[in-house]
């Protein structure tokens, strides 16, 4: 559930004098948090910089022996080629992705607002962020078989097979699967935001002659700005996550190993863990903190790019 | 020409797509759940006629074949107990958080907030060699057995705690302060006026949060691949993810697609019923 990721937190609300001390919730406030706050700090914020400290060395697990090896984990990921592909990998399935989902997402935020049906819509665009990737996988994995519907479909146009889920193709039906499942939210978040303009903008560009295009390009987008860095960087975080739409798409035809074409850093990362070959903890734990680097970094990077002046609505 | 494209080829062509794109999604529910039915042979030479025949024995060989009985009881038991933890933890948290006026308030919301921009990627390692020494601590020193699906669900809780508390404090801070003043003046310790008046007001809130971790842990599949992986110990993802990679020596395919529907339609019915809610709660305080 990534949703929510990165936004800063929200507001506190300003200490108000008149109020201070009220007993009751005051008394309340370790009592109520710290179990959260224990639980949080024991296993979520120290297990992450024992990572860290792990990809510092060579390990194959507990009742083995640790040697520390520096950074020479992180330059050894450097010269590994399959993590390097799967870093690209990655890279590509982030930028084309997200180009895919945010172009459909840009045209549907053009039509949405006044199209029959617009909730239905909505919501059926909706309904794969609810479905096991696994299970989608599964479905569209019989349909891309080499003597699946699609190549039978092929076939009836007079045209040739493909090796869909081959090791050549795999990789841009992940990109389509994962387009797919995410557009709809994507819409769900940006129409969200497209919901309270107010309808008088619309109507005074109508009588200016602007077209839908024109709407959308000097109403909406600029409107609803905000929102789409807010997505943007959500997209990014998702997007280095990615682990079982690839596992789901390549079992079907060689079970165990995803193909290194399409393997993502998640898949690689699982791969050397749960592999049979001893377990390089170092290592895994080093591409951990890559993921992690190369997530700040593409904030940091997307909050740049989408900066803008905010429009304010007078 | 301007008129031509703006106003008319590219809404066009778009609302088409959308139609297109909304049937491909219902098509695609339906004829896995037809699919379900079939035997073997008519799923591969028929593929989009109604069954002739339904095969309800497909749900009792999938439910037999990838030890599907346990995944499920497994999913459902991890699922249900998982969210009602992670409300339990987040909302007493998150209303403290969102209503004191300790100036620590702001920065612990702010810590709470910063798990969500941590990959699990980043906690992999640690969490595999925690489940380990765990399992051996436990076996050796504490308890003389320990199960992996406790590590799984103490995982699945800790890593939903940081978008729970961050949209439950949100939530929280939208509460109207008269409601639990009323239920001091009362007399009512801060324990009995949280159970009795906060919960019940911010009902909506945290019902929504239950449901967006109950679909989030019943499709989580890298943390069971990681810490449960034993065939009586992994969850509905994972059996199905089995079930697949057998398909060439089983070709049970009516089999893999009762399996799909194992796994998807009772989300489907959580989101027929409650569809608006989700939509809201994941994408809440991030839009407007």
């Amino acid at each position: 559930m990534g949703a929510g990721t990165l936004i800063q937190a929200p507001p506190v609300a300003p200490p108000v004098k008149a109020r201070a001390l009220r007993p009751g919730r005051e008394r309340a406030f370790w009592p109520f948090l710290l179990p959260a706050l224990v639980a949080y700090t024991a296993l979520f914020v120290a297990p992450s910089l024992f990572g860290f400290w792990v990809s510092l060395n060579a390990w194959a697990g507990p009742g083995s022996e640790m040697t520390w090896r520096g950074l020479d984990n992180y330059l050894a990921l450097l010269s590994d080629d399959a993590f390097r592909t799967s870093f690209v990998n990655t890279f590509v399935l982030a930028l084309a992705g997200g180009g895919l989902v945010f172009g459909f997402t840009f045209l549907s935020m053009m039509v949405l607002r006044h199209i029959k049906g617009r909730a239905f819509i909505r919501s059926v665009m909706f309904l794969p962020m609810i479905i096991s990737m696994i299970a989608v996988g599964a479905a569209i994995g019989f349909l891309l078989n080499p003597e699946g519907v699609v190549n039978t479909a092929l076939g009836w146009l007079g045209l040739d097979p493909q090796p869909w889920l081959g090791p050549d193709l795999v990789f841009r039906c992940i990109v389509g699967g994962l387009v797919w499942s995410s557009t709809g939210f994507y819409v769900a978040l940006m129409m969200s935001a497209v919901d309270s303009i107010p309808a008088h903008i619309y109507e005074d560009a109508q009588i200016v002659g602007a077209t839908r295009w024109e709407q959308f390009r000097h109403i909406t987008l600029p409107l609803t700005w905000d929102v789409f860095a807010v997505s943007a960087v959500l997209w990014v975080v998702n997007s280095l996550k990615i682990f079982e739409i690839v596992l789901a798409f390549t079992t079907g035809g060689t079970p165990g190993s995803p193909p290194l074409q399409a393997r993502t850093v998640a898949v690689q990362q699982y791969s050397l863990v749960a592999g049979n070959a001893i377990p390089q903890l170092g290592n895994a734990a080093a591409m951990g903190v890559v993921v992690l680097l190369v997530t700040a970094v593409l904030i940091a990077l997307t909050r740049r790019i989408t900066r803008r002046e905010r429009v304010e609505l007078s | 020409m301007r008129r031509l494209i703006g106003d008319v080829l590219l809404p066009r062509a778009t609302a088409i797509a959308l139609w297109a794109w909304v049937a491909f999604n219902l098509a695609l529910v339906l004829w896995v759940g037809m699919q379900s039915l079939k035997d073997s042979g008519e799923v591969w030479l028929n593929p989009f006629s109604l069954p002739t025949d339904p095969h309800w024995d497909n749900y009792a060989s999938a439910w037999r074949a990838a030890e599907f009985s346990a995944a499920a009881l497994n999913s459902t038991v991890l699922t249900l107990l998982g969210s009602l933890l992670i409300v339990a933890l987040s909302a007493p948290a998150a209303y403290v958080l969102a209503r004191s006026n300790r100036r620590v308030a702001g920065p612990l919301t702010g810590y709470f907030a910063m798990g969500l921009s941590i990959p699990l990627q980043t906690l992999v390692i640690p969490i595999v060699v925690i489940k380990l020494s765990l399992y051996t601590f436990m076996e050796d020193w504490v308890t003389g057995w320990w199960d992996n699906r406790i590590t799984l669900l103490v995982f699945q809780v800790i890593l939903s705690l940081p978008f729970a508390v961050f949209v439950l404090t949100g939530y929280m801070r939208s509460l109207p302060h008269e409601i639990e003043e009323a239920a001091e003046i009362d007399g009512a310790g801060p324990l009995r006026a949280f159970v009795r008046i906060v919960l019940p007001v911010a009902r909506p809130g945290v019902m929504t949060v239950l449901v967006l971790n109950i679909i989030g842990l019943w499709n989580e599949t890298l943390l069971v691949l990681l810490i449960s992986p034993l065939p009586e110990e992994r969850t509905l993802p994972a059996a199905l993810l089995n079930l697949y990679s057998s398909m060439q020596y089983s070709s049970d395919w009516g089999g893999l697609f009762a399996g799909i529907v194992i796994l998807i339609y009772p989300m489907i019915v959580l989101y027929l019923w409650l569809g608006r809610r989700i939509v809201e709660g994941m994408t809440a305080g991030i839009g407007k």
